[in-house]
């Protein structure tokens, strides 16, 4: 896999997890379990070291994809983006470098990680 | 949603080898049977997770979680140590029983949260029972389950 790509799906899902926490009725329904969700700032710590490691020209679309839609990375799932529910080109839903190249969707921009079945 | 109905005989192991929390988790994964690249960012996750708070619920259960990216449905692995392990559990106890589920991040979150409700519900009654220790066979766990489900 790209490793920045791989660098990319670590973000998006600390930033699931950052989310996560900090929704009120989220972190109430996890305490019921007893899962208690105290530390944030380790997980924003480990959220800023990843991004320290993206290159300047990924950092600044990272940002770009966060700001405007507050996540960064959309799985492709039978052809289709789930950024935006889009059906990607078929010449790069088949291609042999999927997940090794670094592809970003043509509508709405942001990266794609073609999901295993 | 009942818990034994997304058990898989060789998504449980009932003999884990693992002695650290790091290693149950690795060990957890790896019945997953997914791609190398897949396997570690979900480790990856799941460590974030474990940094934001233990997911050990008390009385020798931990249900590790998290959402990701890598995955496209919810799976569910089990672990038995029969020695236990330190996770770092709120009630200071060993953890003898594992639960471990990943969800895909599309998708609707309230359905994560009922199938991790019923796995933390379901876990706390089977750690209780007695027979659990006995258990030989992958499937002889999910008859178990099943039983305590009725």
């Amino acid at each position: 896999m790209n490793p920045q790509l791989q660098l990319l799906i670590a973000l998006q899902d600390i930033l699931s997890l950052i989310r996560e926490a900090r929704d009120p009725s989220q972190k109430r329904a996890l305490g019921k379990m007893g899962f208690k969700l105290t530390n944030l700032e380790a997980l924003e710590q480990s959220r800023e070291d990843l991004e320290s490691q993206l290159s300047p020209a990924i950092r600044s679309q990272y940002a770009r994809a966060k700001k405007r839609y507050g996540r960064i990375v959309a799985p492709v799932i039978n052809g289709i983006c789930y950024g935006c529910f889009v059906k990607i080109p078929s010449a790069i839903d088949t291609a042999e470098d999927r997940n090794q190249t670094l592809y970003r969707c043509e509508n709405c921009g942001m990266f794609l990680f073609w999901v295993e079945k | 949603m009942k818990l034994s109905e997304i058990l898989t005989p060789r998504r449980i192991a009932l003999d884990l080898k693992a002695r650290t929390k790091e290693e149950v988790l690795e060990e957890l994964v790896r019945l997953l049977k997914l791609s190398s690249p897949a396997r570690k960012a979900l480790l990856r996750t799941l460590t974030a997770r474990e940094e934001l708070g233990s997911t050990s619920v008390g009385g020798g259960v931990a249900i590790p979680h998290c959402r990701s990216l890598v995955v496209s449905k919810v799976l569910v692995a089990v672990g038995l140590s029969r020695r236990g392990i330190n996770f770092r559990s709120p009630d200071r106890k060993r953890v003898f029983l594992f639960f471990l589920i990943f969800a895909p991040l599309v998708g609707n979150p309230g359905e994560y949260l009922v199938v991790l409700g019923s796995v933390a519900q379901a876990a706390k009654v089977l750690a209780r029972d007695r027979r659990i220790k006995k258990v030989k066979t992958a499937r002889d766990f999910i008859k178990l389950v099943k039983e305590l489900e009725k």
